[in-house]
């Protein structure tokens, strides 16, 4: 068990007053198997009125509209949450599922194209070439997961949000959302119901997944893909690095793609250009005196 | 040879009890005075800017809304019949759609529809997932299209739930009526029509939100480049409200008004003719000025009510439409008034095998379209054509649904300066507030062309003043 | 009321004064004309566009009469031109449909469509005077068809008060192009003609001579100009009805920022001494008058329609 505290900090700043903004933050893990939020706690510098709701994913939503004139925006969300352990997925788990018209009626949902997820035929071709006749869901996923880390290098600042897949690809490079979104259209072109998950890791190096060494640190927001395994559940699994997903994975929420669990999204009016930074700073909780003596 | 017709007005050519009178009186009147009256209808209307805009052709082109003088007769116990039916259905898809959205969602747990089907429907809105209606009311307006099929028997084609329009024209058509044809209307007990405004008002604020003690309403339109906009801007006007722009709304702090000379002035209900996804930009990210950011989450903070409820697109897909009479089963434990045509359903691999077979006798519909377009009549098609569409199903099993071709009734016309049978259909109204109510009545739509089935105003349609007796 | 609709009709009232205005400018000026030599044809071109605030807008040739006229009637592309200002009229008019009377939408839409089915350019080539005169009895039909017909309620009021702003701005502008070229021309019997000019080209040459018979005196026509408490199109008038309309559209407890403007530069205007004004700076006032009069229809248009349009809408969405 880990128990992390999460400091999600978004801010605005505008060239020149704005008015009548309006916006959605996902930024609050939820709670499931493997993970139970303790705390969460939103402020916004100005303050505003906020309603939050679970979404039909399962993802709790702030929503806050800030209508006088504003030259900045602050948004820190709170967190504290427990991690647990999680079982490896039964590797005997069959294919089959995957070509059978009930089954794939039922995920339609994370079969279908989703627009982040589009990509061109070449792409589709080579899952569905590794995927193959593999009897195994497991290992099935898994040859994909080797195929996006062959195809992308991990490098920051190469791609936007909206950049199209096989412009990715092509380029050989981007960052955690480019790796779980080519991995869920590869998975999805070889059957295989993919979803998209946005959180947060605690790892000094987002590439490399390993907990790091300080109690404290500054990161981005994390995403990674969760595949349907056949009589076994949704298997998370993390293609941008080697890691598998666990304690220090928190999941904010999941859906098709980016557009169903962007941390934050809105409108506002004034001019175009606003400078926008977003940081992550997460923490270890020291253990208290009493439970070390335990 | 096509299947016998029912004939609204004749059997065994003579009229029937509730048109002898009528036709009585067109005989007396006589072919050049009724062209004469036609014609004075026309201009009426034209003056008057009755208009409709023909979509798909060069842009801003309006017509003279063509309304046909023979008036069509519903019977007091026949309309009692189609009221019931009509409430009934309006009920269960209410049911159906508050189940789905804040329910348990016991229809697609327990099967009554796929739920993948369901989800899967493009007017299936997961941003409105949890948003609650007062009173359950997510149908104010819903426009049931009815056909009577060679049985003279009632059936329902399709249900708009969404944005269903052609009330103006059922209101204009009867003001028309009474002045073209003022004796025939006055030997005829016929319900009025004219206090739909009143009525529509009423539902509107009976689905407040609880803390408004006065509510306002206000009619939201997308702007006068819109085709319907003469019936928004009419709607208005009957009710006596505010016709609004997205441009003329704000929300603060999830509570929606409007911009007044004298300060901003709350909203209670909106009664909404922008389609869905243009409602709110934060929402459904549409790049589109015609919504007010914020409007959803206002909604969905109780702050206010939006009519027709946001997402209703997931209960009249043509596919989901197949599945109304099963909801009627569920939800109320009663069985269907008025059924709906034969329809199968392609993603259906049984159904693909029959509609495969049978493709050059069904009907064959994509259900997203409106309007009448996109539907193939397999009997009127040639070998090219259904070699398209045959591969067009394999390709989106889920995109159409095949019917049963269904001859429309006829109905006595004045066409073309003589009096000739053309087919028809009707489109009722059904409001749901606190109460639920029918226009007695509504829109008869009337294909002009002989031999026509298609009878929207868009494809050459005319109309018909209904008159519903109330004896 | 919609600030929409306040907006829309704010706007038809200037609109409509605004392409009244430029039909009688251009008469007076094609006039005036006849009578002048070709070498000052350039500079009362300059003056005309000027005066209508498009002296910067034309780019095209000063001594071409023909180019100048059709700018200011036809391009459409010309924001101040009198097709432009129908057609917008126009525009407003048709979303406002529900809110004038019938009669009114009736007036401008009859303008707009006699306007598009004429040949214009052909008219104007031909018999100047009478195109003009039409247009200024189209606008003068509409103004006099709204107080007819329109209830003097809160939209009839935006409209009124459309109408004497841009007038009063008109008048302002009027005088302060023409007063000096004037006054440094020659000959008694020319400046006698472009005196009767300026005052025509307000419709003011009538009145003028009633209250000061015949007397073409610049400083008497000046304060007839911006003073007459009864003459519709003196400046003096125009801030008057203003204040008078916006005095019924607002509580009377608390004063905005529009009335304190306007009280303002209606004191400016009512208290000012003519004749040490002409023999100093005159224009620096007139233009100090413009400012404060464009000044009130900005508070005019932050107090009433208060529209968040003027900042464009922009999504986000973080990574």
């Amino acid at each position: 068990m880990m128990r992390l505290e999460i400091r999600y900090l978004t801010t605005f700043e505008y060239p020149q007053q704005v008015r009548d903004s309006h916006n959605v933050l996902r930024a609050c893990p939820t709670t499931d198997d493997f993970q139970a939020l303790l705390s969460y706690t939103l402020t916004t510098d100005p303050a505003a009125r906020v309603l939050s709701h679970i979404d039909y994913w399962g993802t709790r939503l702030d929503v806050f509209g800030i209508r006088h004139p504003h030259d900045r925006l602050s948004v820190i969300a709170d967190s504290t949450v427990e991690t647990y352990p999680r079982p490896a997925p039964e590797p005997d788990a069959s294919t089959d599922p995957y070509r059978d018209d009930a089954y794939r009626t039922e995920h339609r949902e994370y079969l279908a194209d989703s627009p982040h997820t589009i990509a061109g035929s070449s792409l589709g071709d080579r899952a569905r070439q590794l995927v193959g006749d593999r009897a195994q869901a497991v290992a099935a996923v898994e040859a994909l997961i080797d195929e996006v880390r062959r195809l992308l290098a991990y490098e920051p600042g190469t791609t936007y949000v909206g950049m199209n897949l096989d412009e990715v690809v092509k380029q050989g490079s981007g960052v955690c959302q480019d790796f779980a979104h080519t991995l869920i259209s590869m998975a999805r072109s070889a059957g295989i119901p993919a979803r998209y998950v946005s959180g947060y890791l605690y790892a000094a190096d987002q590439s490399l997944g390993r907990p790091p060494e300080e109690a404290e640190i500054e990161v981005q927001t994390h995403a990674w893909a969760e595949v349907a395994i056949p009589g076994w559940g949704w298997w998370a699994v993390d293609p941008t690095n080697r890691e598998p997903v666990g304690e220090h994975h928190v999941k904010i929420g999941h859906g098709r793609d980016y557009d169903d669990v962007a941390p934050l999204q809105g409108v506002y009016h004034g001019p175009a250009n606003h400078r926008l930074g977003v940081s992550v700073r997460i923490s270890r909780e020291q253990m208290s005196e009493y439970q070390s003596q335990q | 040879m096509h299947a016998p017709v029912f004939s609204e007005a004749y059997a065994d050519d003579a009229p029937r009890p509730h048109y002898r009178e009528l036709v009585e009186r067109l005989e007396k009147l006589g072919t050049e005075e009724l062209e004469r009256r036609s014609r004075l209808v026309e201009s009426t209307f034209r003056t008057l800017g009755i208009t409709f805009a023909v979509t798909g052709r060069e842009e801003g082109l309006e017509r003279t809304w063509p309304m046909d003088l023979v008036p069509r007769i519903i019977p007091a116990a026949e309309w009692a019949t189609i009221e019931a039916g009509l409430k009934q259905r309006v009920r269960a898809l209410n049911l159906f759609l508050e189940d789905l959205y804040v329910g348990p969602q016991a229809a697609l747990a327990e099967g009554v529809a796929p739920r993948w089907l369901v989800e899967s429907a493009d007017g299936y809105l997961r941003q409105a997932q949890g948003i609650e209606a007062p009173e359950g009311a997510r149908c104010v307006v819903a426009g049931i299209d009815l056909i009577r099929d060679s049985e003279g028997v009632y059936r329902v084609l399709e249900d708009n739930l969404r944005v269903p329009s052609g009330i103006s024209y059922v209101l204009e058509n009867r003001v028309a009526m009474t002045r073209a044809l003022p004796t025939a209307f006055a030997n005829h007990d016929v319900r009025p029509v004219n206090h739909y405004g009143a009525m529509l008002l009423t539902a509107l604020r009976s689905i407040a939100p609880p803390a408004s003690s006065d509510p306002t309403v206000v009619v939201l339109t997308p702007g006068i480049a819109n085709s319907a906009y003469f019936e928004h801007a009419f709607l208005a006007r009957q009710m006596g409200v505010e016709l609004v722009e997205g441009r003329d709304l704000v929300v603060e702090d999830h509570v929606l008004y409007m911009r007044t000379t004298r300060g901003l002035h709350r909203v209670d209900v909106v009664y909404s003719r922008v389609g869905d996804e243009f409602l709110d930009p934060v929402v459904f990210r549409a790049d589109s000025l015609l919504g007010v950011p914020g409007l959803l989450t206002a909604y969905r903070a109780k702050n206010l009510t939006i009519a027709n409820a946001v997402g209703n697109g997931a209960a009249d897909d043509k596919a989901v439409y197949a599945y109304v009479p099963d909801m009627i089963r569920f939800f109320l434990a009663e069985e269907p008034i008025l059924p709906n045509v034969t329809t199968y359903l392609p993603w259906n691999p049984q159904d693909m095998t029959l509609i495969l077979d049978r493709l050059d006798e069904l009907v064959v519909k994509p259900v997203a379209e409106a309007g009448g377009y996109g539907i193939v009549i397999g009997a009127d098609a040639d070998r090219q054509t259904l070699d398209r569409l045959r591969r067009t199903l394999l390709d989106n099993p889920r995109g159409y649904i095949a019917q049963e071709t269904i001859q429309l009734s006829t109905h006595l016309s004045f066409v073309d300066g003589k009096l000739a049978e053309r087919h028809i259909d009707l489109r009722p109204f059904v409001l749901t507030g606190s109460q639920m109510e029918v226009v007695p009545g509504g829109l008869t739509r009337v294909a002009l062309p002989e031999g026509s089935l298609i009878v929207n105003s868009s494809q050459g349609g005319g109309s018909k003043d209904t008159w519903v007796l109330e004896v | 009321m919609l600030s929409r609709h306040a907006e829309d009709l704010y706007w038809t009232g200037r609109y409509i004064e605004r392409a009244e205005d430029t039909a009688r400018l251009l008469d007076v000026t094609y006039h005036g004309m006849l009578e002048w030599s070709d070498k000052d044809v350039p500079q009362a071109q300059r003056d005309l566009l000027e005066v209508l605030f498009l002296d910067e807008t034309f780019d095209g040739d000063l001594s071409d009469t023909a180019a100048v006229t059709e700018f200011l009637v036809l391009d459409t592309d010309n924001p101040g031109s009198i097709t432009a200002a129908v057609e917008r009229a126009r525009l407003n008019a048709r979303g406002l449909r529900d809110r004038i009377s019938s009669e009114l939408w009736e007036a401008i839409n009859t303008f707009y469509l006699d306007l598009r089915a004429r040949d214009l350019r052909a008219d104007i080539e031909r018999q100047p005077y009478q195109v003009y005169r039409w247009v200024r009895n189209a606008c003068q039909t509409v103004t006099g068809v709204a107080a007819e017909t329109m209830p003097h309620d809160d939209g009839y009021r935006f409209l009124v008060m459309g109408r004497l702003l841009e007038r009063a701005e008109m008048t302002c502008r009027l005088l302060d192009v023409r007063y000096h070229r004037l006054v440094d021309s020659g000959g008694a019997a020319t400046a006698f003609n472009r005196w009767a000019a300026l005052l025509k080209s307000v419709s003011a040459y009538e009145a003028y001579l009633k209250e000061y018979r015949a007397a073409v005196d610049p400083i008497k026509m000046l304060s007839f100009l911006l003073l007459s408490p009864n003459f519709p199109r003196s400046v003096r008038y125009c801030l008057r009805g203003t204040e008078e309309q916006l005095a019924e559209l607002l509580e009377p407890d608390r004063l905005t920022d529009a009335q304190r403007l306007l009280g303002m530069v209606g004191a400016k205007v009512e208290y000012c001494d003519i004749d040490s004004l002409v023999n100093a700076d005159l224009g620096g006032f007139l233009d100090e008058l413009q400012r404060d009069i464009s000044q009130v229809g900005v508070a005019i248009d932050r107090h009433f329609f208060h529209h968040a349009t003027d900042l464009d809408l922009h999504f986000y969405i973080s990574r």
